[in-house]
């Protein structure tokens, strides 16, 4: 498991997506000036495109790799050499997963730390009216990064079964669309006015998919980490759980589908 | 590491049981997080514009939606008189505006904006600025125009310039209607009168669940007054003098059943006649005391 | 116990529109310990099938196979394995020695001895020159000797070679032969497809010919080429003039001092004996035989 973890980090590092990365995060560095735009609240303003920037990268690079990185095995015909050693597929599916969430984790911290300069530096240069809580930044970014693991595990799952890169793909940005509002549509559904409106066919058909689907908005701290609103430390822990339970439904989910998979 | 833990049932199970049991409390927690939080933060119109491409029209329908869902659901706290938490209207206005900017056409914008800015939010001008922008784009609907003249005449008491909205509206509808609505607020009586007009148009015409039924109050609270303003002109032509109070009106026989406010608020008759309520046709006032908090707003 | 056993072996798989194609069917094979074997036949015949279903690549539809006791269903049995694929690929962000390093890692190997198992296979393949650099550069010739060294680092009793000969140069199918000779000095045993039968005939003990998914013969090598004799052809010390027919063979060939005849089997004894009596000297015997080319186009036709 360990050298597969090894090996999938040495590959991504080596296909140059950290460089790739660096180039890109050359954005924070219009952060503040960008910011400064806003008359009231740059440090907020700060903060809010530092966090959207992160999460776009993050989301990118869960796609890419989570889309990839069986397809490119198969297609490239290293699953014969590969799967063909003596570890079971799960090991290695799992493998590659663990080895991709270290580096979306890596990237988060490095792409936290150039946004947390960014921040600072906005700080000192426009003082915020409320004080930067800079803790649920970091927890922000955090669980950014567990949501687009996410992501990860979805594109892997869908990779296990497909032989292109196009569900996995497609599957995995709707799934994330799908999932940043699946909350809202559930509330939206046991509320009053829904029960008259919309048939129960397909209030039953959206509850099902609020349980199938993950529930991603509970990852969104964004709003506590830009107006420093304390967070709910249960909460959070909740939201650990749900994301180790329902990843690891995804992964066991995977490997049963790929365990079966044919490798022609 | 090939051990029990990683065969992917036994991983499969545990995981499923241990998500049926984190799905309640997680919902739970996820239902219970601040209204401001599920709103959320909306970056500024100039940066969306600019960031979302060619997805302009996507993403302002996706603002609005997420408004729209998030009122609708406190609509229905509200009506099960759970009153739990004030909607945040401001943030609702700015993600609005924001929306309307990447997509000015986008016609949901302008009615929801229009049902809550000027009787809960009580800021007129931004409503009617927001109006006025959206009559550059949507040249044809004649909603906007009329909307705009309702805001002058009701609560700006600008009859000049609701009179030029009102004969937009009726330009572009065709329908005369329209057109005597200005005059007719010049009436005393006519200010009722108006508002349900106005109300039933809105209200026929909405198919939005919680937003009808925040008209449909609104109109049952006008057709109220209305009720209380003929008691009150009956007894004034009977006894020639105007009743004391509502109380009287009822008393005396004028007027039965005696009248409710759906918001909860109090009738009363003001020293000159005026039927109005403590609730200011808003939820959000009826738990304010009588004296009037809502006036102190943009009316000049 | 017998390094491989295949019993009642196939596989179909489903094509275009559900039309079920047998690529293999019912395949019984045993290949005993220290045995080299060749699986000789045309592409698409279902070689590689074979090899991919003892490998766990896929599925069987039905039947069972078993690799040094352990069904091939457990990842654990392949640890008895060293498999070349066909064509092979490895991570090409890696060099040859991370990726031996890796499979041996993968083979639970010590990392002292892994360290002295890479550098040998590595010298013994002719890689140790470019074993730092990624193999995104390396030629078709080093892909296929990185396969095989990946496949020897752990030194396993069974070896899986599929098509190990291709993509070589002259001196590498050379190599290729050596290191199979002398995994079968050293008691191993090996499992090798290709469509080349001069390999088979160098270096197999068996040889197993499959023709559309069905195994049509199986037999030893020497055996093949016993049986495969069709006659003999003699040089005698004769001048044009005294080239006779001997037993009613005439000359094929004559030169100057040697004259060149074909005698079938049959025919030798009868043959010899006229030679003897007209004490003629032979010059060469040259035996004619039908090579393991024939015999395996034989089969296939």
């Amino acid at each position: 498991m360990f050298s597969i973890i090894q090996t999938t980090l040495k590959g991504v590092f080596r296909d140059r997506v950290f460089q790739g990365i660096m180039a890109l995060a050359v954005f924070f560095l219009f952060i503040p000036s960008a910011a400064s735009l806003s008359m009231r609240q740059v440090t907020e303003l700060s903060i809010t495109l530092s966090l959207s920037l992160i999460s776009i990268l993050l989301f990118i690079l869960a796609l890419f790799l989570g889309a990839t990185t069986i397809w490119k095995d198969i297609e490239r015909r290293y699953t014969f050499s590969v799967l063909s050693l003596p570890l079971s597929r799960t090991t290695y599916l799992v493998g590659k997963f663990f080895g991709i969430a270290l580096f979306m984790l890596l990237t988060a911290l490095f792409l936290g730390t150039v946004s947390i300069l960014v921040i600072k530096f906005s700080s000192v240069l426009y003082p915020p009216s409320r004080p930067i809580l800079w803790s649920t930044i970091i927890v922000s970014i955090f669980f950014d990064a567990l949501k687009y693991i996410i992501i990860v595990a979805v594109a892997m799952l869908l990779a296990t079964v497909s032989t292109s890169f196009f569900l996995p793909i497609f599957g995995a940005i709707s799934t994330f669309l799908a999932g940043t509002i699946t909350q809202q549509v559930y509330e939206y559904l046991q509320s009053q006015s829904a029960q008259k409106a919309v048939s129960d066919v397909v209030r039953n058909a959206a509850k099902l998919f609020y349980y199938i689907l993950p529930n991603l908005s509970g990852f969104d701290l964004k709003v506590h980490a830009i107006y420093s609103i304390p967070l709910n430390s249960s909460g959070l822990l909740l939201t650990i759980i749900y994301f180790f339970v329902y990843t690891g439904i995804l992964l066991a989910i995977g490997s049963i589908l790929f365990e079966r998979r044919e490798m022609k | 590491m090939s051990g029990l833990f990683w065969r992917p049932m036994f991983l499969l199970l545990v995981c499923l049981i241990g998500y049926v049991a984190v799905l309640g409390p997680f919902t739970s927690y996820m239902k219970h997080k601040p209204v401001e939080e599920k709103l959320g933060y909306v970056p500024s119109a100039d940066l969306l514009r600019y960031s979302c491409a060619d997805y302009k029209e996507v993403v302002g329908a996706a603002l609005l939606m997420k408004v729209t869902m998030y009122f609708g659901g406190l609509m229905d706290k509200q009506a099960d008189n759970i009153v739990s938490e004030k909607p945040d209207y401001l943030s609702m206005s700015n993600i609005i505006h924001s929306a309307l900017k990447l997509d000015p056409y986008n016609m949901d914008g302008y009615y929801f904006a229009q049902s809550f800015l000027v009787w809960d939010v009580k800021k007129y001008v931004i409503a009617n600025k927001l109006l006025d922008y959206g009559m550059k784009y949507r040249t044809w609907d004649w909603y906007l125009p009329f909307f705009a003249g309702f805001n002058n005449a009701f609560f700006l008491k600008d009859f000049n310039k609701a009179a030029e909205y009102y004969k937009r509206a009726g330009e572009l509808s065709g329908d005369p209607l329209y057109l005597s609505l200005a005059s007719r607020y010049m009436q005393k009586s006519g200010q009722t009168d108006l508002a349900i007009v106005y109300l039933s148009i809105l209200e026929n015409g909405e198919k939005n669940p919680a937003v009808k039924k925040k008209y449909q109050f609104r109109l049952a609270a006008f057709k109220e007054v209305r009720r209380i303003e003929l008691a009150r002109d009956r007894y004034k032509e009977k006894k020639g003098v105007l009743p004391a109070s509502l109380d009287t009106l009822v008393l005396s026989g004028f007027l039965a059943p005696p009248p409710s406010d759906p918001y909860g608020g109090q009738f009363y008759i003001e020293a000159d006649g005026k039927v109005v309520t403590t609730s200011m046709f808003s939820f959000t006032e009826a738990g304010n005391s009588k004296n009037k908090v809502g006036e102190t707003d943009e009316r000049h | 116990m017998n390094a491989i056993e295949i019993t009642g072996l196939s596989k179909q798989f489903t094509g275009k529109h559900m039309i079920k194609i047998d690529a293999l069917k019912g395949l019984n094979l045993n290949i005993a310990a220290g045995e080299i074997f060749g699986f000789l036949g045309p592409n698409g015949a279902g070689k590689s099938t074979t090899i991919k279903l003892v490998m766990g690549l896929l599925r069987p539809t039905s039947g069972a196979a078993q690799i040094m006791g352990l069904d091939v269903s457990r990842p654990e049995s392949r640890y008895n394995v060293g498999y070349l694929p066909e064509n092979p690929a490895f991570y090409d962000y890696l060099s040859a020695e991370e990726y031996i390093t890796f499979v041996g890692t993968q083979f639970k190997m010590d990392s002292t001895l892994l360290e002295q198992r890479t550098e040998d296979v590595l010298i013994r393949l002719d890689l140790w020159d470019a074993r730092k650099r990624p193999m995104r550069g390396y030629s078709k010739g080093m892909i296929q000797r990185v396969g095989l060294a990946q496949a020897l680092v752990h030194d396993p009793e069974v070896y899986i070679l599929d098509e190990p000969m291709s993509g070589l140069d002259p001196i590498g199918r050379a190599l290729v032969k050596d290191i199979i000779l002398d995994l079968k000095a050293r008691g191993k045993s090996v499992f090798f497809s290709t469509h080349i039968t001069d390999d088979v005939e160098k270096v197999c003990d068996r040889v197993g010919v499959i023709v559309k998914g069905t195994l049509v013969a199986v037999d030893r090598v020497e055996s093949i080429l016993r049986s495969g004799v069709e006659g003999y052809v003699i040089h005698l010390q004769a001048t044009e003039a005294e080239s006779l027919p001997f037993a009613g063979i005439e000359a094929l060939r004559r030169t100057e001092s040697v004259s060149e005849y074909y005698v079938p089997c049959s025919g030798f004894n009868a043959f010899m004996g006229e030679v003897n009596r007209t004490g003629t000297n032979v010059v060469l015997v040259e035996m004619k035989r039908r090579d393991l080319e024939d015999f395996f186009l034989s089969l296939v036709k």
